[in-house]
């Protein structure tokens, strides 16, 4: 018996289960001819995996934004992940990453509406889904600065935990991300009020998120980006207190894993 | 002696003959608390790429409880499109780091002209595409320095231009490639259904002894586009015609550590234990009528 001739390559076949699963259900291109089962079952099938490939790359929103998907409910969220999604279609196996490039489209969409604050809390939502998968290192004590000499502590750099992360953002993001993590109806929050800057890290089952003043986030992106903790309060234009108030937060919440030069501790 | 610091010691748990359950992050806190006796985990090898989190701590403490399998999802080894080596190198962090006894992955294609789909789409029986899968998978298996398991897909459509039978096209991957396989019973059920699989000569097409891990699972019936199709949703209990099946593999394949998976709608940790207990009575007990 002689085996029935492959009319298709593979990389052709593929490209039209690609067409096919891209066009709309029903419509014409929709049902591939290299089918092998009936048109209708053909149509069904396709169905299952348009639906599926749709369905995942929701979901992977969904997991990675669920404040901005509680502000506007899940009918106009899977409108927006879908047009999210015709610009910016997966490009890995791994769909963790789906939603990198979701804040700043949501920015430009939304540029201009009442919802134009939605893209800088997409952006805290993904920062706490960085610090979800960053690795934790063990913290340093407040105690190793007690040996310093007091002429060296402006020279000291600080290694931050690897899933801090901070943000600054035109509008309450903080406030409104904080009023949604109940289950309860979330307490209004009036958007005109102004910036707020925040950070979060992620030590133990869950991601933290903190509200920092203007002073203080700005002196924490200094440290996170190198300075020293003299050239960083010039930098973040803060006094001494607002230094000695962050050190206390990032200790207390162990967030400094390294002083260098090394210190004892 | 063998294996220094720079050596992975791969099997350093070796999955017994017995069942065990695929772990879901609902799960995570249960499992460790609970200790439910069971033979080994399954953990899908794309949850565990991160550097850290609450995710990968949790498998770092459950394989120090159970043997444990990866399983992915995300390669499309069938693509025609070139390998994912980002993708790749990940998934050899994730070996190196959770010593997995077994590591599987889909006899599938998932993206093409680098658009990914993120599903197991599937592969024509061509002689075409046994060779690209089986020089993919030795591609695959040379990085990670190990075998791989390769799983049978549910299929909601066919090709015309298939030469194979489905058992026939994973044997002679399977031969080419020096892999081993995976039988997802569930998998077969559906295709029955969905397909026209001849699940008999199916399992008499496989080699037996390239079968070295059984998956069970639930599915579902659904009408799409005015068709009814069964659905491999992983989203209920076992039925009993995959439980029977399932006898059938084990007489067919000696054996075999098996995997309940359960990643819809998933139930309270002791559900899945006691499906897994099920399957070690029936394990046990063709087990038993075959010696």
């Amino acid at each position: 018996m002689s085996l029935p001739e492959a009319t298709h390559s593979l990389a052709g076949l593929q490209r039209e289960f690609a067409r096919a699963l891209q066009s709309r259900p029903g419509s014409a291109p929709g049902v591939p001819a290299f089918s092998v089962t009936r048109q209708a079952a053909a149509a069904a099938g396709l169905d299952v995996y348009r639906n599926n490939t749709r369905q995942f790359f929701w979901t992977a929103l969904e997991l990675t934004y669920p404040v901005v998907r509680r502000r506007v409910g899940d009918e106009y969220f899977r409108m927006l992940a879908e047009e999210y999604r015709g610009v910016h279609p997966s490009r890995r196996g791994d769909l963790h990453w789906a939603g990198v490039a979701f804040p700043a489209w949501l920015t430009g969409r939304l540029a201009g509406t009442e919802y134009a604050w939605l893209g800088e809390l997409a952006r805290l939502e993904w920062l706490c889904e960085e610090s979800m998968a960053a690795r934790r290192e063990p913290a340093l004590s407040v105690q190793c600065l007690a040996s310093v000499p007091a002429d060296r502590v402006d020279g000291l750099q600080l290694r931050l935990q690897p899933s801090l992360r901070s943000m600054a953002s035109r509008y309450p993001v903080w406030s409104v991300w904080q009023a949604n993590q109940g289950d309860g109806d979330a307490a209004p929050v009036d958007l005109t009020r102004g910036p707020e800057h925040c950070a979060c890290a992620c030590l133990d089952e869950r991601v933290t998120v903190y509200r920092l003043e203007a002073g203080q986030a700005r002196l924490l992106e200094a440290l996170a980006g190198g300075a020293a903790l003299g050239r960083a309060v010039e930098l973040a234009g803060v006094d001494a207190s607002t230094l000695a108030a962050l050190l206390g937060w990032a200790f207390g919440e162990q967030l400094i894993v390294d002083v260098s030069p090394s210190v004892q501790a | 002696m063998p294996g220094g610091p720079e050596t992975p010691r791969f099997a350093r748990h070796p999955v017994p003959a017995r069942a065990g359950i695929g772990l879901r992050a609902p799960h995570h806190t249960a499992l460790v608390r609970d200790r439910p006796a069971i033979g080994w985990i399954e953990a899908h090898t794309e949850n565990y790429f991160h550097d850290g989190g609450p995710a990968v701590r949790a498998l770092d403490r459950a394989r120090e409880l159970y043997p444990l399998s990866l399983h992915g999802v995300g390669l499309g080894l069938g693509s025609a499109d070139p390998l994912d080596r980002e993708h790749l190198r990940r998934v050899r962090e994730a070996v190196r780091r959770f010593e997995p006894a077994l590591v599987s992955e889909h006899a599938c294609w998932a993206h093409v002209d680098g658009q990914h789909f993120n599903d197991l789409l599937p592969l024509p029986h061509t002689e075409e595409a046994v060779e690209h899968l089986a020089a993919r998978i030795r591609d695959v298996q040379d990085f990670l320095g190990r075998q791989l398991l390769i799983e049978n897909l549910s299929a909601y459509v066919g090709y015309a231009a298939s030469q194979l039978r489905e058992g026939e096209f994973l044997a002679a991957v399977a031969e080419r490639a020096g892999c081993g396989l995976l039988l997802d019973v569930n998998n077969a059920y559906v295709n029955a259904a969905n397909l026209g699989l001849d699940v008999a000569r199916f399992f008499a097409d496989l080699p037996a002894t390239a079968v070295q891990e059984i998956h069970l699972a639930g599915h579902s019936r659904r009408a799409v586009a005015g068709h009814e199709l069964l659905i491999d949703d992983h989203g209920s209990a076992v039925p009993d015609a995959v439980w029977a099946l399932y006898a059938q593999a084990l007489r067919h394949f000696g054996a075999v550590p098996t995997l309940i998976e359960w990643d819809n709608a998933v139930p309270p940790l002791e559900v899945l234990v006691a499906e897994a207990h099920k399957a070690d009575a029936i394990l046990h007990q063709v087990h038993d009528v075959a010696a």
